[in-house]
């Protein structure tokens, strides 16, 4: 059946060092990830860091200038007949005709495909069943993101790429998508996203990249990549100028009144500090605890400003 | 979110078959004909447009000496309705499929590349056909309908031409970036192909050397076998029968059949599915 070999057939995605080039400058640089079913995949960065560009090539849109990319085992570029069946694609900016109204988008659409899902069935899960009759035009941009993401879940693909899915929604909305990612993961399809809130990757992903200028600089679980950042602890003091109690291994990164604490302990840091509040009969006020967080490690590598091992 | 999705089959990487070509081009001209019909502007112009243009063609036609009989009106219909509805047509069309990011969309699903071109221009295709049929009727209805010397040689050029003005249309969309810039994008070729195709003046009216040159134009081949077909007379203006209109075909054939080679490469290469960034 297969035409090449590929090098991990259970793979859902596999991306090997992928290079694209746009004249001169090198947009992607050596990015290398695989995605298996059942599974949701982040790509993380900041604009420009070549995550679209990644995209495309997996998406079958544009071809590798080196690497290779593989879909269920095949080429997405130059097998694409055999690979489109199986993929759904939301492209981070792309037009409906605006005179066609929902359910005629959904239906053309629909007899394009091999295995459609039934239109009203897409329509109930992205909650746009009352829209069903109205013009594309006349659709508000949440509206038109999630009747998007319907058309691209129509086919029943086994792998979903989705290019900013969230981008622009409202909280209700986005909440809709998250839901309609899980069950496609629950169903076994693999789930390729990128996003900008750290949040959503919090939420879904099972594993995350972090791309900066074309490399990914940091990859793994939310678990492994949090791991050696510290934790924090923050809250306001009432000036009562009492200094802080002594905190062995804990570095004050804000001072009173408004204080940011990071510690590598956060229980026992917790524990000195509300034994010491309590014998002073002192008032933490919004008192936070976070353990180590995706945020923090992002900010750290996606700008550049701490070098990273990739 | 009530429902949830069905589960995918995971259980190997055999990737099946897949559905008809022909299903996914009707789904998508389908739809574009619904867009068409709604755009009242555009349905009114492509009817009413080419009426008022077969008047003045045939007029200008007349005054430079061509023959004006039913069956010279029916091939100068074809001409006229091809690169002046057709081309100018589909230029717009996939320019705003394009700029809508309707195209790159539609590049994202089973659709091939062919076919969301051959889907997208099926209703204009549509429109020109039902023009020349109208002309036809029309002809008839005067009764200035005089039996046709093959029909085989017009129907050939009308197939052929209409895929030739998909293909030059889509290679022309390369240099049009907005809709409104189609006006004058498409200029070169609408006038090369009226005023040198035998279509507003007879080739057999210019020095031979310049004829022999035009003979190998886009739109010429079309005019010459839909005249051979339909008049029963050559590029040079001779009269012939079935059999004689069948011996002059193979040269306009040719060129013709070039053309859409040579087109099809082009677009082909130079054919952008999204906007320039």
């Amino acid at each position: 059946m297969f035409t090449a070999e590929p090098a991990h057939p259970d793979l859902a995605v596999e991306v090997v060092d992928l290079h694209r080039r746009y004249g001169a400058f090198e947009a992607v640089r050596g990015v290398s990830f695989a995605v298996r079913p059942g599974e949701v995949f982040a790509l993380l960065g900041v604009n420009g860091a070549g995550k679209t560009s990644v995209l495309e090539v997996v998406e079958g849109l544009a071809g590798a200038d080196s690497g290779s990319v593989r879909i269920l085992g095949a080429d997405p570029v130059t097998e694409r007949a055999r690979v489109r069946p199986h993929l759904g694609v939301l492209l981070q900016s792309s037009g409906l005709p605006g005179d066609l109204t929902v359910g005629e988008t959904l239906h053309t659409w629909a007899r394009t495909l091999t295995r459609p899902r039934p239109v009203g069935e897409a329509l109930a899960q992205v909650d746009l069943v009352s829209r069903t009759g109205v013009r594309v035009r006349s659709l508000s941009g949440g509206e038109r993101r999630r009747l998007d993401l319907a058309l691209a879940l129509l086919g029943r693909p086994r792998v979903v790429v989705l290019d900013e899915p969230t981008t622009g929604l409202d909280p209700e909305s986005r909440r809709t998508v998250w839901e309609l990612i899980r069950d496609l993961v629950a169903g076994g399809a693999a789930v390729v996203l990128t996003t900008h809130d750290l949040e959503e990757a919090e939420q879904l992903a099972d594993r995350i990249a972090v791309m900066r200028a074309g490399r990914i600089v940091l990859a793994g679980t939310q678990a492994e990549i949090a791991a050696g950042r510290s934790a924090t602890i923050r809250f306001t003091l009432d000036d009562r100028g009492l200094p802080l109690p002594d905190l062995p291994g804990v570095a004050v990164a804000v001072g009173p009144p408004h204080v940011e604490l990071h510690t590598d302990d956060l229980q026992s840091t917790l524990a000195v500090l509300l034994g010491w509040a309590g014998e002073h009969g002192l008032d933490l006020t919004g008192l936070q605890a976070r353990p180590a967080s995706l945020q923090q490690a992002f900010l750290a590598v996606a700008d550049g400003t701490v070098p990273t091992a990739a | 979110m009530t429902a949830t999705l069905p589960a995918v089959d995971t259980s190997s990487n055999d990737l099946g078959s897949r559905g008809s070509a022909r299903r996914r081009v009707l789904a998508l001209a389908a739809a574009e004909i619904r867009l068409l019909r709604r755009n009242r502007t555009a349905a009114v112009n492509s009817v009413l447009g080419p009426v008022v243009l077969l008047g003045s063609v045939a007029a200008i036609a007349a005054s430079n000496g061509l023959e004006l009989d039913g069956s010279s009106f029916i091939a100068s219909a074809i001409g006229i309705t091809l690169i002046l509805v057709a081309y100018y047509n589909l230029v717009t069309t996939f320019v705003a499929r394009r700029e809508e990011l309707v195209l790159q969309r539609m590049r994202t699903g089973e659709l091939t590349d062919g076919e969301i071109v051959l889907g997208t221009a099926v209703p204009t295709l549509l429109v020109t056909l039902l023009q020349v049929l109208v002309v036809g009727v029309g002809v008839v209805a005067l009764g200035k309908w005089s039996a046709p010397v093959d029909v085989v040689l017009p129907l050939l050029a009308l197939l052929g031409g209409g895929v030739l003005m998909v293909v030059l249309a889509a290679a022309s969309t390369s240099f049009t970036r907005t809709v409104e810039a189609a006006q004058f994008t498409t200029l070169p070729l609408v006038l090369a192909a009226t005023l040198f195709s035998g279509l507003l003046v007879p080739l057999s009216d210019l020095p031979e050397a310049v004829g022999q040159v035009f003979r190998f134009l886009p739109l010429t081949p079309v005019i010459e076998l839909s005249r051979l077909g339909l008049v029963g007379e050559t590029w040079t203006g001779q009269a012939v029968d079935t059999a004689g209109a069948w011996t002059a075909a193979p040269l306009p054939l040719a060129v013709l059949g070039g053309w859409l080679v040579v087109g099809t490469v082009i677009a082909r290469r130079v054919f952008r599915w999204a906007p320039r960034r």
